[in-house]
């Protein structure tokens, strides 16, 4: 048991820290009217709160496993925006039905994926640069592909209304969100890929010297992490009833706080899922107490910049020891 | 009235109860200890035993959990690498701490108040400053190189050139020569005598017991992170030393058996990289063959090649009777090569991960199903190989990163025995491994010859080689200087061999 608690202190950590700020957020919560009773705490305001955070926590899943090989990915804001402009355009454009307009979109981010992963692994480039081009190219495609206009879907027919209504429910998306998490996990926990994942990020040069198929690998996280662009841009296309070519903004950023809030370190090698998740919730029920308590959204990315660099100073502590 | 006789003066340093709690594990269980100015202390004990523990609380680079320690008498308090400095005591460790994308100057110079003016470098003193502490250690290449650029016996010399830099009054060697050639060595006891004689002490850990004698006063025995006993080098011998460090006698010097056959696992024809020219050699099936050679004679580069790590350039590599090519460590290991590096920490482990994954990386395959890993075998296989090589490991879930340097060794060595391939380069395979476990090694490559692999061993030490290996193969230069016969090869030929300038000795077979 102690041994175990040892083994897991990063999450446990974690966890407390999960616990003290849900706490926080309930006591600081103005109260209900009605009942008097914390609004934070209201059923619907907390999967409320969740189904906010998904898209986001979403693409986290995928990046977690890209920053534990000791890459990054910046283009997912720009995918999630392209596959939210793909989905629109193929259910109000071309009236395509809602599976093929979905797995359409979601193919167009895995591609984009493993663009950014062959080219990282071709061209030996770091993947700051290849991404960081690749964010500013797929938005242009987004915005071209649209004429910079936003696709309505309410009004594009049945099959854009019954898409809308299905991918935008509470139970639905986070349902989706919990499975994904669970499989990412057990696919970085249980297999041969997520050994050599870690393997890659805690050295480079001892897994050229073991044999690992680094190729590989590299395509199979940013692809990977591209499909869960796509997905996150179909569902906020479904949650705000429209595609729009700058959906995403900045999105790169936020996912990637979340990671490192939950534990995973930027240089590689540690790190894992369940962090990520637990990041997510935290980002997730700042964003919400602020909210809820009306802090202007200028104040709220101050706040969120003061805690990012907090979560990194006790991650850093952590690694000393 | 007669003045008493003079107190005789308070060690150099003194430590006492020294304490070390690291998580799981107790590494120092208070262990006393005097160095006196002017002397070499050798610092004894298996793997795992708290050498480098202790010598890191010295240098700052550790706190001790309890314990004091007292230079010239006085209590000091040593909390980080700075205060060490300010007493006059530097380290160089046993996993080097230097910087691979900075010059070799620059290594040597960093943090150097002398060369500081406000936060300016005067880079035109740098080299200046540099080059007597680079000749007084004998190393060859210019202080301007890239570190990364250098073997890691060069760079063991770079981070003593850097303690020497220093003027410091106590040096602690952690297996600082555990990659250096004969040559080497002997260069730099010379100036551990030149230093002993200016009254600077020295404390040596190392494995190897005939450095020990040759150069320590004294030796401080430890076991198990407790203190055993510190004895005067004239006044004891090995035996007396290893039966203190592990309780027992180990029988030390049997050759093996030989397993050598005489069907050719490996055919190497001209085989030419911008290392090594022209080298041809045949491996059999069973046999282990030595290469000989300084550092920089190419003796690394030839497995390095074989693996897809060294662009070859010319010559051809037949395996079983297949010519073969390959170009990267992945084809190689599928061609059936395995390669146990060198620098184990920046070209083996996976320091963050855990002993069960490092050890078990080069075979996921036969783990897995489908590629997903069955822990079953995971644990197994893990438990075979602790148990092999006799690993010293809190858990195999422990991180590589806490282990002892020999115990990280035995690792690395455990994921390449595990894939069994059919030859075996193993590039000091022994560096930094204690006398119980280098024994518990021979019998491991000696396991190996047997299935019928065929091994390739790099050694620094040239006993090693004349023990373990049917042929040895001596390079010079890049070139093949001779091929003998292990029976009857002496250090002193194979010396002569490797040193030899001029034209490689034909005929000399
Ligand atoms: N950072 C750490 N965390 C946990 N345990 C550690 C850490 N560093 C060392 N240890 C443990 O402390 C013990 C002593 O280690 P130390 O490195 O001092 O051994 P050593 O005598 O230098 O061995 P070697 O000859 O193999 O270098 C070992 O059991 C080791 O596993
Ligand atoms: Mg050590």
């Amino acid at each position: 048991m102690k041994e175990c608690l040892r083994r897991h202190r990063d999450l446990v950590q974690s966890l407390a820290v999960l616990g003290l700020i849900f706490s926080l957020a309930a006591v600081c919560s103005p109260r209900d009217w009605r009942t008097g009773g914390p609004l934070f705490l209201q059923a619907d305001n907390l999967t409320n709160l969740l189904r906010v955070t998904t898209p986001v926590a979403m693409v986290a899943l995928g990046m977690t496993l890209v920053i534990l090989t000791g890459g990054i990915d910046l283009s997912v804001g720009s995918t999630l925006g392209l596959a939210a402009v793909v989905a629109a355009l193929a259910l109000a454009k071309w009236r395509w039905g809602g599976a093929a307009a979905i797995a359409t979109a979601i193919t167009v981010g895995g591609l984009v994926g493993l663009l950014n992963g062959a080219l990282v692994a071709l061209l030996r480039v770091p993947p700051f640069i290849i991404t960081l081009a690749s964010m500013i190219g797929i938005r242009g495609l987004a915005r071209s592909w649209c004429n910079n206009e936003n696709i309505g879907l309410r009004t594009a027919g049945d099959a854009a209304v019954r898409f809308v209504d299905t991918w935008s429910q509470k139970p639905f998306m986070i349902g989706l969100f919990a499975g994904l998490a669970l499989l990412v996990a057990a696919l970085l926990r249980g297999t041969v890929f997520g050994r050599y994942v870690r393997a890659l990020g805690d050295n480079p040069t001892a897994a050229v010297y073991a044999g690992l198929p680094i190729k590989r690998v590299q395509l199979a996280v940013y692809g990977l992490t591209g499909l869960l662009a796509g997905l996150a841009g179909v569902l906020t296309a479904a949650r705000t009833n429209t595609g729009n070519p700058n959906d995403g903004i900045a999105a790169e950023l936020d996912v990637i706080a979340v990671v490192v809030m939950g534990g995973t370190a930027l240089t590689g090698g540690r790190g894992g899922i369940a962090g990520t998740v637990i990041g997510a919730l935290i980002v997730g029920i700042l964003a919400n107490i602020l909210g809820l308590r009306n802090v202007d959204a200028n104040s709220q990315l101050m706040l969120k910049a003061g805690i990012i660099v907090l979560a990194v100073v006790l991650q850093q502590r952590r690694a000393a020891r | 009235m007669t003045a008493p006789t003079a107190p005789s003066p308070p060690p150099l340093l003194r430590a006492r109860n020294l304490l070390k709690q690291y998580d799981g594990v107790r590494a120092l269980r208070g262990v006393d200890i005097e160095i006196r100015a002017g002397e070499v202390h050798a610092l004894l004990g298996e793997n795992g035993a708290g050498k480098s523990t202790l010598g890191k609380i010295l240098a700052g680079a550790v706190p001790a959990t309890a314990g004091t320690l007292e230079v010239d008498g006085r209590e000091i308090r040593v909390r980080h690498p700075g205060d060490a400095q300010r007493q006059g005591i530097a380290m160089i460790f046993q996993e080097l701490d230097l910087f691979p994308n900075l010059t070799v100057a620059e290594n040597i110079a960093l943090r150097n108040p002398a060369l500081a003016e406000g936060f300016r470098v005067r880079r035109d003193r740098l080299h200046a400053f540099c080059r007597p502490f680079l000749e007084r250690v004998g190393l060859p290449v210019d202080s301007a190189t890239r570190l990364g650029d250098l073997h890691l016996g060069h760079q063991q010399l770079v981070a003593i050139a850097r303690a020497l830099s220093r003027s410091a009054r106590l040096i602690v060697f952690d297996e600082a020569t555990s990659a250096l050639t004969e040559e080497l060595v002997a260069n730099l006891f010379r100036v551990i005598r030149d230093l002993r004689a200016a009254g600077v002490a020295c404390i040596y850990v190392s494995h190897k017991m005939d450095e020990i004698f040759r150069i320590c006063d004294r030796i401080t025995v430890l076991r198990d992170g407790g203190f055993v006993a510190t004895v005067d080098a004239a006044a004891t011998n090995p035996d007396e030393l290893v039966r203190l460090m592990i309780g027992h006698e180990v029988n030390t010097g049997q050759r093996a058996r030989s397993h050598a056959t005489e069907t050719a696992v490996l055919e190497v024809a001209n085989l030419t990289t911008t290392l090594v020219r022209d080298v041809s050699f045949k491996l059999h099936r069973g046999e282990v063959l030595g290469l000989a050679g300084l550092v920089g004679s190419g003796r690394g580069e030839i497995g390095r090649a074989l693996f897809g790590l060294a662009p070859v350039l010319g010559g051809r590599l037949h395996k079983g009777g297949r010519e073969v090519r390959p170009r990267t460590p992945r084809a190689a290991m599928a061609a059936g090569f395995g390669l146990v590096p060198r620098d184990r920490r920046r070209e083996g482990l996976m320091m963050g991960m855990r002993v069960r994954d490092n050890a078990n990386l080069a075979i996921m395959g036969r783990l897995s199903v489908a590629g997903v890993l069955r822990p079953g075998r995971e644990a197994a296989a893990a438990d075979r190989m602790a148990t092999a090589t006799r690993l010293k490991a809190g858990s195999p879930h422990t991180a590589v990163r806490t282990l002892s340097g020999g115990n990280q060794q035995k690792t690395l060595l455990g994921r390449w025995l595990q894939r069994e391939p059919d030859v075996l380069f193993l590039d000091d395979p022994t560096r930094g491994v204690d006398v119980g476990a280098k024994e518990d090694i021979y019998q491991l490559i000696a396991e190996q010859a047997a299935r019928g692999a065929g091994i390739m061993l790099v050694s620094s030490e040239l006993p090693e080689l004349l023990r373990c290996c049917d042929r040895i193969l001596v390079l010079n230069q890049g070139r093949v200087a001779g091929l003998v016969d292990a029976r009857t090869a002496t250090a002193e030929s194979l010396l002569r061999q490797a040193t030899a300038s001029g034209a490689p000795g034909e005929g000399s077979l």
